[in-house]
């Protein structure tokens, strides 16, 4: 029995802040810096 | 003098050929042999299949690339491989067919002293009756296919302008798919332009999948830190669906595809169909039909290649449970044992099992994602052919041969949720490794510190950045060897 859906159906939802910050252009801009630092160190350990 | 022919311009091919040509002299000769003109940053076909990019945003014409770069291009097919030369012919040789207008269909035979196979995939549209461009569905494998699928999406799109519900089907069109990523990507990028076009309400889009839950993305899902715990992309997968109303049907093996209506069968063996009136399935891929014939034109395709097409490199290949798979089974130069000039990377290479856990349906049907290698350990594993090639062609048998086993092997992978400078997303994730190492990482197989996944608006503008970046690099713009794979 595939119980996908009731999963879906139960899973969190974000808050309303959370979905402003998603969106927000200062917070994003400072997530695309530290994501593309992570990203970055992942590429260095391939790169050694 | 030393003569290197790729076979295949995809992402491995073209980076493997665009590396050897700065680490080999003026005397060596780099071959290209690909059946397309163009190359395709195929990562934004989706953007393509949605309207919001051109089929030429994302292809560029091989051709003058290569004259730049000194490549000798050759527009064809391989069929066979004779890595013992033949009869009175001491030197391996590739047989292919053109495909360029001007000899299409000639026969060519190319000798070389290196061989690179990165021919990608076949896509196998004819293992489900009426998959496919030439079927009942739509796909975005090929930015061509991408476009019809876009015409296709706007005239639903259309018709719920004028009131008409319509039922959007995105997923995967056989039990045994790989690129789930993908699928997943197409599906919340079509949510997101019916909501831009003020119809989401009319549209009821359903995520079909082969995954066993949400988040599995043929990679046995991700574990990953947030504030203080352990998530799983399956919960935060789940929360994106619900949010984005978005219904899935996982575990699913589609059995065949009819004018407006998808069959599958499921992993309790039960057999469903849903109706649709709009379906992306992507296909399942299989190696490309290549032969190969020892010296005497004795046939040993099948010692060079598993049964699913694709070629045995310097894996374990020994069949075990599943509990016995380790990560040191996965191959780590990609080379041919007999062959140890010839290399197979990217999705040309057999993997030696899946990375999530597969599974049966209660009648019998393999109903198991394959493992994704695409992208970034594509890229990394074309460069390590052509650092490999280069350093052997210098030192012979004393050369030092590189690794980079995709169970040492990280992936920085960005899925798109909606396109738009202000108003996309999209879920950023990196894993390390590719293929967890339980021994290594006894708890989730992977690095709890480099593996992480967030959703949010930079995630677009880092894919935005990804694709205009990788196009630059692939069109070999000065600098281009500085940016990573």
């Amino acid at each position: 029995m595939d119980d996908t859906e009731a999963n879906i159906a139960r899973a969190p939802l974000p808050t309303d802040k959370t979905l402003r910050a998603r969106k927000n252009l200062l917070i994003q801009f400072e997530r695309f810096v530290v994501i593309n630092t992570k990203m970055l160190k992942i590429i260095r350990k391939e790169h050694r | 003098m030393a003569r290197v022919v790729i076979l295949g311009g995809g992402i491995a091919g073209h980076t493997a050929a665009l590396h050897l040509t700065r680490m080999l002299t003026r005397s060596d000769e780099v071959v290209v042999v690909t059946p397309n003109s163009k190359w395709n940053w195929i990562p934004s076909n989706i953007w393509v299949g949605v309207g919001k990019m051109k089929t030429d945003q994302v292809t560029f014409k091989l051709g003058p690339i290569y004259k730049r770069k000194g490549i000798e291009f050759h527009q064809a097919l391989a069929t066979g491989i004779h890595p013992e030369g033949g009869p009175g012919r001491p030197r391996p040789y590739v047989e292919v067919t053109y495909t360029d207008p001007a000899r299409a269909g000639a026969h060519g035979e190319l000798d070389y002293d290196y061989l690179v196979n990165a021919t990608g995939p076949k896509l196998n549209f004819g293992a489900t009756p009426g998959l496919g461009p030439a079927g009942h569905s739509y796909s975005v494998c090929t930015a061509a296919h991408a476009g019809d699928a876009s015409a296709a999406l706007h005239e639903s799109i259309k018709r719920m302008q004028h009131g008409e519900r319509q039922v959007i089907v995105v997923g995967m069109g056989h039990g045994t798919c790989t690129c789930e990523g993908a699928a997943f990507e197409y599906a919340f990028n079509v949510e997101h332009e019916m909501r831009q076009a003020g119809v989401r309400d009319l549209a009821d889009i359903v995520y079909l999948t082969n995954e066993y839950e949400l988040g599995d993305f043929g990679v046995g899902g991700l574990t990953f830190t947030q504030q203080g715990f352990q998530t799983t992309s399956k919960l935060w997968t789940e929360s994106l669906f619900r949010e984005r109303g978005i219904r899935a049907i996982t575990g699913a093996h589609v059995t065949g595809v009819e004018e407006g209506v998808v069959h599958y069968e499921q992993l309790d063996g039960s057999s469903n169909s849903l109706f649709f009136d709009f379906a992306m399935l992507l296909p399942p891929f299989r190696g490309v039909d290549l032969h190969a014939y020892d010296a005497d034109g004795t046939d040993i395709t099948d010692e060079l290649f598993a049964p699913n097409g694709f070629m045995k490199v310097d894996a374990d290949y020994s069949a075990k449970p599943f509990e016995e798979w380790l990560a040191k089974d996965w191959p780590s130069t990609y080379q041919v044992p007999r062959y140890p000039n010839i290399f197979a990377v990217g999705i040309a290479f057999a993997p030696p099992h899946q990375i999530s856990r597969p599974r049966k349906s209660s009648s019998g049907t393999v109903i198991a994602p394959s493992p994704p290698r695409t992208g970034m350990p594509s890229g990394i594993m074309g460069r390590l052919a052509a650092t490999n090639i280069a350093e052997m062609i210098r030192h012979g048998d004393s050369a030092k041969i590189r690794t980079a086993s995709m169970a040492d092997m990280g992936a920085a992978c960005v899925a798109s949720a909606g396109s738009g400078l202000r108003q996309g997303s999209a879920a950023s994730m990196t894993m390390y490794p590719v293929v967890p190492d339980l021994v290594k990482y006894p708890n989730t197989g992977r690095s709890l510190k480099d593996t992480f996944g967030e959703i949010g608006l930079s995630g677009h503008w880092i894919k935005l950045l990804l694709h205009y970046m990788f196009i630059y690099k692939a069109k070999a713009r000065p600098g281009w060897h500085l940016i990573p794979e």
